[in-house]
């Protein structure tokens, strides 16, 4: 079986918050975040999501990510395992899974657990239309986010954008990954794009792979442009990749 | 007077399963393996009369009694039952003491009266008890006890002479004893008669005390199991009440009033129930679970107040309300806690997700919140397990390092989906799922995993054990990485099917 030693390795202990997140847009606590996807690209934008969340503390309850779903709204009836999960480093015990009945009783649950202080993360999966998710909603999610210090993802599968509060808007789609030995699918591969930013230019594009090693997405093409040991503690250091001519300024909506 | 009755776990009023059924009574005996031997534990009435005694060796016991039947001993649950029986007695008298690890000792003292007699009672009790028993008389429980496992005639409920009893009665250890035997001291009446003086320089000071709580001469107290005092509240209202608001204030006045009981017992409630008394006789119950153990009256009414949200229809008060009734039934211990120092914040933050678990569990049901356990199965199915996060508690999930990456998220059910493979057993060359075709660009496979044949019933025989499942990694052209499995070996099935069991990131 090949290739199974480096996607194992674990995420090391005790990860710091990235430190210094003002320069890039990357996925910053206390606010709200939307990543859009289609429906068979769910698994990469989870795993982006999640990566995103940072264990802190020990104890029960310890970080813990509030995963909140529409029943009713599934087209793929998936769940998540708890092993995968844990190669990605997240700890499934910090997982606290919900089924709400409905899209308005997501959202309400949703806003509880983000205005709890100790919550690490929210993240709410949603398909379709989403219709009461408007703007009040949204600003309803950010002003609890910015209160409690919780990072809240809003994962919308197969949706139009729609204006909303949130500080970033994100697609992401699954890309080829670099082939292990004997042809293996490799570590996991996304492409990311950013279409809306509130503090910063939107439209970079970058091609992320997992790094087993230190537990987290990084970006493919600058490990070979600069061969210098990436710094501990940096989640991202994205560097663009060229995007069409003008798409900054186009794919702003709100 | 006190009595004390020694009761066995015996078949009278156990049927013995496996016992012959023919006209004589079989004898009946417990085995429990004592060092590298097995020796009955405790006979029935029947062993008894054949020559048998607890302390045996099952060997020995067999080659006089061939017909002898057995049963492993099991303390524990002779325990719990002794436990049971004693709170059986409780309909005779309050002041009832456990004598380990097969008596016990009722203080009867002002009861016998109403149960007509003495040995009344003690016949009421034997036979509401249902196991074979000797009970014993005195007037100090040391006595009483001596009696019962020492006297002779024990069976119809001795009160004879505490001075003709046996030495074996004082329960000295074993070298003491056969120092009495051996100084020709035989019975109780032969030491009494001795100077107290005497007996404590040559057998010791047990052997006094013991001695002259028997006799009565010195206090012989008994250490009687009182029930818990269960945890409640109530109020009553001369006149009826009817806003809800007004109700919840009494409430919270009746959780403060069971706090303050929780709080002296060092006890926190997980289960709250209130029953609601309407002035035309309707009762309305509300409950409430959590998911750990809270007294705090503030975060208990929060949940009510989530319960009465949910409820169909709202707290209907009719007329008014006549009385509010708050039971705690299931508790838990609950230590007040010094607040730390340090990791203040993080301990209160735990204490909000707590508390948020328990609010949404009772607003959505307890199985729509909930949390991955881990099973020890291979199944990738079996492997994992969704519990109520009320009740669950976190696990140290196991280091997943013997077998290839698992999927991020699992299919349930798995999707089936068309494959054509390049030869019968190899991976996947492209598939149709959900109306578009997906050409495989990497493969990587196939970990099999049998079926879980112990399971099934007649999995030990050829074909009985279920289908083997053969796991590919793939990714396809456009970057999608999948977990895929051909159901059934090449070969061994007529027709093989191929099912998407998950994605990876």
């Amino acid at each position: 079986m090949a290739g199974s030693v480096p996607i194992n390795a674990m995420r090391p202990a005790g990860r710091q918050a990235p430190a210094a997140d003002t320069s890039f847009p990357a996925i910053a606590r206390g606010h709200l975040h939307e990543i859009h996807c289609t429906v068979p690209d769910r698994a990469a934008a989870l795993a982006f999501a999640l990566s995103q969340s940072v264990a802190q503390g020990t104890g029960a309850v310890a970080g813990a990510i509030f995963a909140l779903r529409a029943a009713r709204r599934q087209r793929l009836p998936t769940l998540f395992c708890g092993d995968g999960l844990a190669l990605l480093g997240i700890d499934p015990n910090r997982l606290i899974l919900i089924e709400a009945g409905s899209e308005v009783e997501m959202l309400r649950a949703g806003l509880e657990a983000a205005r709890c202080p100790g919550i690490s993360m929210v993240l709410m999966e949603s398909e379709g239309r989403f219709a009461d998710y408007d703007l009040t909603a949204s600003r309803r999610l950010v002003l609890a986010a910015e209160a409690s210090g919780a990072t809240i993802l809003l994962l919308r599968g197969d949706a139009e954008q729609r204006s909303s509060g949130a500080q970033t808007r994100w697609s992401i789609r699954s890309a080829p990954s670099v082939p292990l030995e004997a042809d293996a699918p490799g570590l996991p591969t996304i492409e990311a794009e950013l279409l809306r930013c509130r503090s910063g230019p939107a439209g970079g594009r970058w091609l992320l792979s997992w790094d087993a090693e230190h537990g987290c997405f990084r970006d493919r093409d600058a490990g070979k442009q600069d061969e210098r040991s990436p710094v501990p503690g940096a989640v991202v250091s994205f560097s663009r990749l060229p995007t069409d001519a003008g798409g900054d300024g186009q794919r702003q909506v709100a | 007077m006190q009595a004390a009755t020694a009761s066995d776990r015996s078949p009278d009023a156990e049927p013995v399963p496996f016992a012959p059924v023919s006209l004589a009574p079989v004898p009946f005996a417990l085995v429990a393996r004592v060092g590298n031997a097995l020796r009955l534990a405790s006979v029935d009435r029947v062993a008894i009369a054949q020559g048998l005694a607890a302390g045996m060796t099952l060997a020995d016991a067999r080659a006089r009694c061939p017909t002898l039947a057995t049963c492993p001993a099991d303390p524990v649950a002779d325990a719990r039952e002794l436990d049971r029986l004693l709170d059986m007695m409780r309909h005779f008298t309050p002041m009832v003491a456990l004598d380990a690890p097969d008596g016990l000792i009722l203080d009867i003292s002002g009861c016998t009266h109403l149960f007509g007699g003495a040995q009344a009672l003690a016949r009421q009790a034997r036979s509401m008890a249902g196991y074979s028993s000797r009970p014993g008389f005195g007037t100090n429980a040391m006595a009483a006890r001596a009696l019962a496992r020492h006297g002779i005639g024990a069976e119809a409920g001795a009160t004879g002479d505490i001075r003709a009893l046996p030495v074996a009665a004082l329960d000295l250890d074993d070298g003491a004893l056969a120092a009495l035997r051996r100084a020709g001291l035989r019975s109780i009446g032969d030491l009494a008669r001795r100077p107290m003086g005497m007996i404590a320089a040559r057998f010791g000071e047990q052997a006094v005390t013991r001695l002259r709580q028997i006799l009565g001469e010195a206090p012989s107290p008994i250490a009687p199991r009182r029930p818990a005092a269960p945890i409640q509240a109530e109020a009553r209202f001369p006149e009826p009440i009817a806003r809800t608001e007004d109700v919840m204030d009494v409430i919270e006045d009746l959780l403060g009033q069971a706090a303050r009981q929780m709080e002296a017992r060092k006890l926190g409630g997980r289960r709250f129930a209130i029953r609601l008394l309407r002035s035309d006789g309707a009762r309305q119950g509300l409950a409430i679970e959590t998911g750990q153990p809270v007294r705090d009256p503030a975060a208990i009414l929060r949940l009510l107040r989530e319960r009465i949200d949910t409820l169909a229809d709202p707290l209907d008060p009719g007329f008014g309300f006549d009385a509010v009734l708050l039971a705690v039934p299931l508790v838990e211990p609950l230590a007040e806690r010094q607040q730390a120092m340090e990791g203040e914040e993080a301990r209160a933050g735990e204490a909000h997700i707590i508390a948020l678990i328990d609010r949404l569990g009772i607003r959505l049901g307890p199985d729509r919140v909930r949390r991955l356990q881990s099973r020890d199965r291979h199944i990738p199915e079996g492997a994992q397990a969704f519990a109520p996060a009320t009740q669950a508690k976190p696990h140290p999930w196991p280091a997943t390092t013997d077998h290839p990456p698992r999927p991020l998220l699992l299919f349930d059910p798995p999707q089936p989906v068309a494959v054509i493979a390049g030869v019968p057993d190899g991976p996947p060359q492209r598939f149709r799922w959900r109306d578009s075709l997906h050409e495989v660009r990497l493969a990587e496979g196939p970990e099999r995993i049998a079926a879980e044949w112990w399971r099934r019933r007649d999995g030990h025989q050829p074909g009985g054990a279920g289908r083997t499942r053969d796991y590919y990694r793939i990714e396809d052209k456009d970057g999608r990485r999948y977990w895929m499995f051909r159901h059934g070996l090449f070969g061994e099935e007529a027709d093989i099917r191929w099912y998407l069991h998950g994605l990876f990131a």
